[in-house]
């Protein structure tokens, strides 16, 4: 009795025992690996991230990480985030013209020329640059688009902009309806948008003598936008989208650091003054796209035209081509960017100090009148199939190489001494970027 | 050995008599494909192609609650609904379910290469003229039609959103407790 | 340009239902480079750029096209 007993509890402890074992090796088996795990956090979520690099011909370069996610919410809407950060160093026009003599500039948070660290000098013949530029941004966006009906669809999301000197808050809201068997959709936008600016060594005062440092304060400025939009399905492999926009800016819309030279009749700087532009801007776009697909390519043609009470118009058009291989997992997309704009009724490259002076003027080289040209190519390669486990349908790796060069064409022939130098040297920079979707 | 046409005769006449418990008018599904004479199409006619072979033998599915589903390979929830749909066979394939999905890619080896990923379990048919979307009157990607035991089509959905799912399967219950 | 605008879209709306396709007949119109937001990313780098060198910004918007599901 008792070694049955015994026999029975030795029995009951054993099963007991590789009981215990087998769940633990259960417990073992549905223990989640580390990307198992990050699998699983990011299964809703679709996510595109990019790092570009820009450089400057002997100016400005910047890095700016972006990422992006997307998520389809239970009703079929869907939230997207997105977050950039920039940091840029190097050379920015001041405003000033290049000169026969070299000149001695103060860096924005100079309070006087006294502090030798906070001017630059900057030679004969050359376009005056601040070589002291740097700034960091950090700048994020969410969008929530919900359905109304099967055919509408609202958005509403903002973003926002931070600067040290610069912050900036935008809401937007827009509505989207489709019709003939969605075939056509109409959508509506708004947005609204506040900047609140801290200039560096404060808000100068317009016009006034550069080096009288009459500067303190912050300004800020709004805007509103309305965008109204028509896309149609074509055909199978035809789609346009055609859109009108209006956009009012009103405030303070000083680059607080611009400045414009003042030259005698001889073509020689006799002072610098800063610059001023009118305190709003209402501006009118148009915009065309069609996008035509093969099998194996894409088009996609855009064009737009911009007018402004600022005088400035625009004309821009950008082809994009894209070529997928035979297994349509790589494709190449080379582009084609050309735009052209005139120049701001206010825009002044110098002020001739003998003449009648308008409330408004700036040397800015973005208010010229210029024609650039990008060309870009774009290689991709789809990661589905290479990466097992971690790949999903939309995980792919990409490359991006473009080319910008602005030319100021016709600009005013400079008097005096300024004739024969180089006054509008224009722009060249490279973009090089890659990324990775998943 | 019924003939086709005494099938489609038969149905025909089972079509034009409203359903047990719903008014003449119906349900605005009902009524829409009533307006299009399409219930009748599919108890009658059912010629689509599987791997060839016509299916004409209605006698098989009478009987069964059918979700005729329109899919294709290049439309997202499509894919979405299919675990779904994997999930809907195994629960209620005993009580009566049958699944048929149509497949509408207008070209063959992109569905191909997808029903390899995905290997559904139920049925798949072809339909690469889109004839049947088109008679079927099929609005939006994907669209599901739920067949009652009669064959008449009691609801109509257009998209399948990630909460859809629990609806659908409520109206699926209740044309399975139907005799 | 209001005028213009009602117009323009009135005949265009009205020459839209005679065009498009069947809601199953969107297999190209889906794909990511036929897609107004396909091209996401870059979009937003170079609007970045082209707004910081240039005096002209934006024009685009992404609803519409794709695939047309739900």
């Amino acid at each position: 009795m008792q070694l049955e007993a015994d026999t029975a509890g030795l029995r009951r402890r054993l099963i007991a025992a590789s009981c215990a074992l087998l769940s633990a090796a259960t417990a073992r088996s549905e223990e989640t690996s580390v990307p198992e795990k990050l699998g699983r956090l990011l299964e809703n979520w679709q996510i595109q991230s990019a790092v570009a690099y820009y450089h400057e011909d002997g100016r400005i370069q910047a890095i700016e990480p972006v990422v992006s996610a997307a998520r389809e919410t239970s009703d079929g809407g869907k939230i997207d985030l997105n977050f950039t950060f920039d940091s840029l160093s190097g050379s920015s026009p001041n405003g000033a013209s290049p000169s026969r003599a070299a000149q001695t500039f103060a860096s924005p948070s100079a309070k006087s020329f006294d502090a030798a660290r906070h001017t630059y000098t900057v030679g004969p013949g050359r376009l005056p640059v601040d070589p002291n530029y740097s700034d960091a941004r950090a700048a994020g966006g969410a969008n929530w688009t919900f359905n109304l009906s099967r055919l509408t669809q609202a958005t509403v999301g903002g973003k926002f902009s931070y600067e040290d000197d610069f912050y900036s808050a935008t809401v937007n809201a827009s509505i989207d309806h489709s019709f003939n068997d969605k075939n056509t959709t109409v959508s509506l936008g708004v947005s609204s948008e506040n900047d609140f600016l801290q200039p560096i060594g404060g808000a100068p005062v317009p016009l006034s003598d550069y080096t009288l440092f009459e500067k303190g304060g912050h300004k800020s400025k709004r805007g509103e936008g309305l965008l109204l939009g028509l896309t149609q399905v074509m055909t199978r492999s035809w789609l346009t989208q055609a859109n009108v926009s209006l956009d009012r800016f009103s405030g303070y819309l000083n680059d607080p650091y611009k400045i414009i030279s003042v030259i005698d009749g001889t073509g020689n700087p006799v002072s610098y003054v800063y610059e001023n532009r009118p305190d709003s801007r209402t501006r009118r776009s148009a915009y065309l796209e069609n996008r035509v697909a093969w099998q194996r390519s894409s088009v996609a043609l855009s064009l737009r035209y911009m007018t402004d009470t600022w005088g400035v118009r625009s004309d821009t058009a950008q082809v994009r081509l894209r070529w997928w291989n035979a297994a349509r997992d790589q494709y190449l997309e080379p582009s084609v960017r050309w735009y052209r704009q005139s120049a701001a009724d206010f825009y002044r490259p110098w002020i001739v100090n003998n003449e009648a002076q308008g409330p408004d003027a700036s040397a800015d080289s973005r208010l010229a009148a210029f024609h650039a040209l990008t060309y870009g190519v774009k290689y991709g390669i789809k990661l589905n199939d290479r990466l097992g486990w971690f790949a999903r349908e939309g995980t792919e790796f990409n490359l991006r190489l473009e080319y910008y060069q602005q030319t100021i064409q016709d600009g005013p022939a400079g008097p005096g001494a300024l004739s024969g130098l180089n006054l509008y040297p224009g722009l060249k920079a490279i973009l090089f970027q890659f990324g990775f979707s998943y | 050995m019924r003939s086709e046409n005494g099938l489609l005769d038969a149905a025909k006449r089972r079509c034009d008599q409203p359903p047990d418990g719903q008014d003449a008018v119906g349900s605005a599904p009902v009524r829409i494909m009533r307006n299009l004479g399409l219930l009748c199409v599919f108890a009658g006619a059912f010629g689509l192609t599987a791997h060839g072979a016509e299916i004409s033998d209605l006698g098989a599915l009478h009987g069964r609650v059918v979700y005729l589903d329109f899919w294709a390979s290049w439309c997202a929830p499509c894919r979405q609904s299919f675990p779904w749909m994997e999930g809907m066979k195994k629960q209620y394939e005993a009580k009566g379910l049958t699944i048929i999905a149509v497949n509408l890619d207008q070209e063959r080896a992109e569905a191909d290469a997808f029903l390899r990923r995905f290997h559904p379990g139920f049925e798949i048919k072809f339909d690469p003229q889109g004839l049947w979307a088109a008679r079927f009157g099929v609005q939006g990607m994907p669209t599901s039609i739920l067949i009652d035991r009669h064959g008449v089509a009691r609801f109509t959905h257009i998209g399948f959103r990630p909460n859809d799912g629990s609806t659908y399967e409520r109206q699926l219950e209740q044309l399975l407790a139907e005799p | 340009m209001i005028g213009c605008v009602i117009a323009l879209s009135t005949v265009f709306c009205s020459a839209c239902s005679s065009l498009g396709v069947k809601p199953w007949q969107r297999e190209l119109l889906s794909r990511q480079d036929m897609r107004l937001d396909g091209n996401g990313l870059d979009d937003a780098i170079d609007d970045h750029v082209y707004f910081s060198k240039e005096a002209s910004s934006g024009g685009r918007s992404f609803a519409g096209g794709g695939c047309g599901c739900n």
